[in-house]
Parts: C-alpha cells; structure tokens; sequence
C-alpha cells in the first residue's frame, strides 16, 4: 500500500525533518507513529498524501510515484485517502452535513445519494442529531468526529490521522480511538500519528518511533 | 459527462448563492459594470437614431447637368449616349417645360411662374453615378462638364455625405470605446473575483486537501464571473432606458417643431442580447483570469 525507500525530506532553509527513511505498510494495517513534535510524523503523512514531495529517494503509495506525481493527478490520489487533521479543517460557513458532503460533490456523486450516505457517516460518529448545526457551535470532540466523518464518507482505503486526540480530553480520545479500532477491523489501512501513549496500548497494532528524522520499530 | 452536468449545476447554484448572500456587494459591481457599458453602448444607440435620421435623406450623391439653350440634336445625341456607359448607375432627362411646372407647383410659385413670357429654365439631366467617393463623383462631374453643349454641372448632397463621414467617426468612436470599457469589464470582474477568492481561501485549501481538482475549484467563481457580467448587462440596459425616457419627450418636442415624426428608437432584441452576450464573456473572461492567477498565490502560501 505505502512503501518507502531511501526518502529524504528536506526543508528550504535546510532542516531535515526525514533522513532516508525505508517503511513499508501493507493494505489493511493500523499503524501508529509517535515520536515527540518535531520528530517528522506530520511530514511523514504530508509526504503520504502528496501535500510535501520527497526532496529524494522513491515514495508509492497506492501504486503511483509520488515524486513524479503530476499537478493534475494529485486529486485523484487524494479522493482514496481520508485526512483527519488535529485543528479539523471545518468550514464554518455551512452546517455539519454540509461540511460531509463536500469530498462526495467534489467526486461528482449524485446529490441525493451523496446525502444519504453523509447521513450514515454522521449517525456512524454519532453526530445525526447535530446535522444541521454549524460546526462552530460543536465541542472540540463533536468537530473532531465530524472531521473524521468527512474523511471516511468516500470510504477511502487509507485513512490518514495528524494527532486526531491531541486537544481532546480522555473521554473523548477514548471514542475516537474506539471509531477507529472499528474502521480498522473493516479493512481500511490507518496510518496515526499521536503522541497519546494511553490510546496505543489498548488499540494494539503496529507502533513506529520516529526520532531525528529516522524510523524505528517498537515491539510492544 | 453526468457528473460533469452535476459538476456544473452545482457550481451554477453555488455562484447564485453567493451573489445573493452579498446583496449589496453584487449590486454595487453591477452598478459599476452597467455605468461602464451604458456609455459605448448608449453612444452606439445615438448614432443608429441619427443614421436614421440621416437615411431619410438623399444620402445617394446626384449630379446635376443643365445644357445650353441653343445645344443642336447631334450634341444631345452625344450626350444620351454618354450617360449610358457603365460608370452611371441612373440618368434621368427632365426638360424644362417639365422642370418649369415642377417648380410652380411643388415651390408654390405659380404666382411667379404665370408671370413668365417664356421659360428661364434650361434642359437638364439627373445623374446618379455608380461612385461613392468624393475624389470620383469629382472627376465624372467634370468630364461631364466638358461635353460639347453642356452649360454646367451641379454635384449635390454634399452635406448628407459629409455627415456619413461624420457617422463614420462617430462609428469608429464606438468600437474604440467599446474596446476600453471591455478592459474595464475584465479588470472591474477580475477584482470582484479576487476578492471572493480571498475571502475563501480555507474552503480552497480545505478542498484541495480532499481530493479537488483545480477545476472543480475555479468553476463556481467563473460562474460568478459571469453571472456578474450578466448583472452589469442589465443595469447597463436599466441605466439606457432610464435616459431614453428621459430624452424621448424633448425629443419629439424638436421633432415636431422641424414637422418631423422622428422618434427615438429602443435596440433591437438581437442589439441587446448581443450586448448582454458581451458583457457575460467578459465577466467571464474577468473570473477566468483572476481566479487562475490568484489560485496560483493561494497554492504558493499553502
């Protein structure tokens, strides 16, 4: 599914935030990558989703070279992969359903169908009666379960997550780990990063320690 | 090809949605756009009412050739048979017992007339030269002249030729502001556009980050580009009706003082669609421009 080989990032100005990292992560896995702020896990992801192209060395993901990626094709790479960012990204000029239904308008689906599968996601992150709303006036937990709705409702193979508990309290770190425990188990490959250690251990799967800009495996 | 009709009835409804979500933004540009064009476009109404006016008129240059009083048969042979070569599109002989009564009673001058012992008038010819231009019309009249038993030639309308030359200005005027004012289309389009771009950024870069394609992006603004351009057409057609009512009574008024039943004529159907067509391309053509250009800074500062 993903496969890096010998990726180096580097910024303008000089900072490497990856140093020739080799990863390979097969379709339907749940990784976590963890490693303190600074460590590359956003560029990791960035890298992954082709927001950042590699400065060298060969990244595929889902078949296609992301450093030869064209302009025009990184739109399409994009509508299989599913973002959660830890500030949501919610446009608060449209109320919640609204905000799901944009991947589904942007891929050209049927409005009506479109609808009606926004609403299972909702109800699936147990926001249905909330539909009408303006994201504004949602708890930090509400915009982050909306922010994952949006990323699962063009039920994308892989699911990219940037500290999706990082401004949540227990509770509700607790909920969404638990959401995606369950997307895990229908076969959606998740890549998290997090430096939440309380929600790893009781999800299990594969954990990677980024540091310096290297990879390593941790065995639990 | 379906989910591209979906595509862009749903940038169509988004661009109406934020036309009507910013009521006096819109207005305002429209405003501006129809002051912009009610000016080559009103200019352009004014010629087509005077070229009317100028059309009633022999606008068809005519010479006029009076003969000698003592001109032999031979020489009026000559004559006839001169007027008929290619470079004359019409002759017309009018004698002068002809001439004299067309003079007592179109001029009402019988009172004069009577009075006469014997006809003052020369035979005369009317000629309509196949030329239009000033240099042509010169050179048939004098060869004419010159004929053996011709008195003297008269080249008329001269002043319903010069005022085409001076619709002819006028004309090139229009077309030259019309050219301008479409600059000023694009630019006053291609800032509202800029506009509404920045204010939306997020949605841009959201967007972009779930998978939309720049066109997918720049679609609903270009509809808004247009629609806006269609807008500013109307308040340009709003903008001329208001100064055709308003100039339509003093206008008759002066018709009617010279005994004329001139009146001002409104564009055509077809005038005003092509209008409206125009300024939708460049509100278009505004967007278009804009939106590209401002997606590229939008891209840069991600």
């Amino acid at each position: 599914m993903i496969s890096f080989s010998q990726v180096t990032k580097r910024y303008p100005g000089g900072h490497e935030a990856l140093s020739s990292v080799n990863l390979t992560i097969e379709q339907g896995e749940l990784v976590f990558l963890i490693g303190h702020s600074g460590a590359g896990k956003s560029t990791l992801l960035k890298l992954i989703a082709a927001i950042e192209r590699p400065t060298s060395g060969a990244l595929t993901v889902s078949g296609q070279n992301i450093s030869r990626l064209s302009h025009r094709a990184v739109p399409y790479l994009r509508r299989n992969i599913g973002l959660v960012f830890q500030d949501h990204k919610l446009l608060f000029d449209r109320n919640v359903i609204e905000n799901v239904v944009l991947p589904l308008d942007i891929a050209g689906f049927d409005r009506r169908e479109a609808l009606k599968r926004a609403r299972a996601v909702i109800d699936k992150v147990g926001l249905l009666n909330r539909e009408k709303a303006n994201p504004i006036s949602l708890s930090g937990g509400e915009q982050q379960r909306l922010c994952i709705a949006r990323a699962l409702v063009s039920r994308p193979a892989l699911l990219l997550a940037d500290e999706p508990t990082g401004n949540l309290d227990a509770g509700y770190a607790a909920d969404i780990m638990a959401m995606f425990r369950d997307f895990h188990q229908v076969g959606t490959t998740l890549v998290i990063a997090t430096h939440d250690d309380r929600a790893i251990t009781a999800l299990g799967g594969r954990i990677l320690r980024l540091e310096h800009g290297k990879v390593e495996e941790v065995t639990a | 090809m379906i989910s591209w009709m979906r595509h862009q009835k749903h940038a169509l409804t988004s661009a109406l949605r934020r036309l009507r979500a910013q009521p006096v933004a819109t207005l305002l540009t429209a405003l501006a756009m129809g002051v912009a064009i009610s000016l080559p476009s009103g200019l352009y109404l004014m010629l087509d009412n005077l070229n009317r006016l100028a059309g009633d008129l022999p606008a068809q240059p005519e010479i006029s050739l009076f003969l000698d009083a003592g001109i032999s048969p031979a020489q009026n042979q000559a004559i006839a048979a001169r007027l008929k070569q290619p470079d004359i599109a019409q002759a017309r002989h009018v004698p002068k017992d002809e001439a004299l009564a067309a003079l007592s009673s179109a001029q009402d001058l019988s009172d004069i007339t009577a009075g006469l012992t014997e006809n003052p008038l020369p035979d005369a010819w009317v000629v309509r030269p196949k030329a239009h231009t000033r240099e042509e019309l010169t050179r048939i009249s004098e060869i004419l002249e010159k004929l053996p038993g011709v008195a003297e030639t008269h080249l008329d309308s001269q002043w319903a030729e010069r005022l085409q030359a001076a619709l002819g200005i006028g004309r090139t005027g229009v077309w030259m502001l019309a050219g301008l004012f479409a600059i000023a289309l694009v630019a006053i389009s291609g800032n509202a556009i800029r506009a509404q771009v920045l204010v939306r950024r997020d949605e841009i870069q959201v967007s972009r980050l779930i998978g939309a394609t720049d066109r997918y992006i720049r679609r609903p603004f270009i509809y808004l580009g247009a629609l806006q351009g269609l807008l500013g057409g109307l308040a340009a057609g709003g903008v001329l009706a208001l100064a055709g009512w308003q100039l339509q009574p003093p206008v008759e008024h002066l018709a009617n003082l010279y005994g004329s039943a001139f009146r001002l004529l409104p564009p055509s159907s077809s005038e005003i669609a092509v209008v409206l067509g125009l300024t939708t391309l460049f509100g278009w053509l505004g967007a278009w421009i804009s939106v590209t250009r401002a997606l590229r800074q939008v891209e840069s500062t991600r």
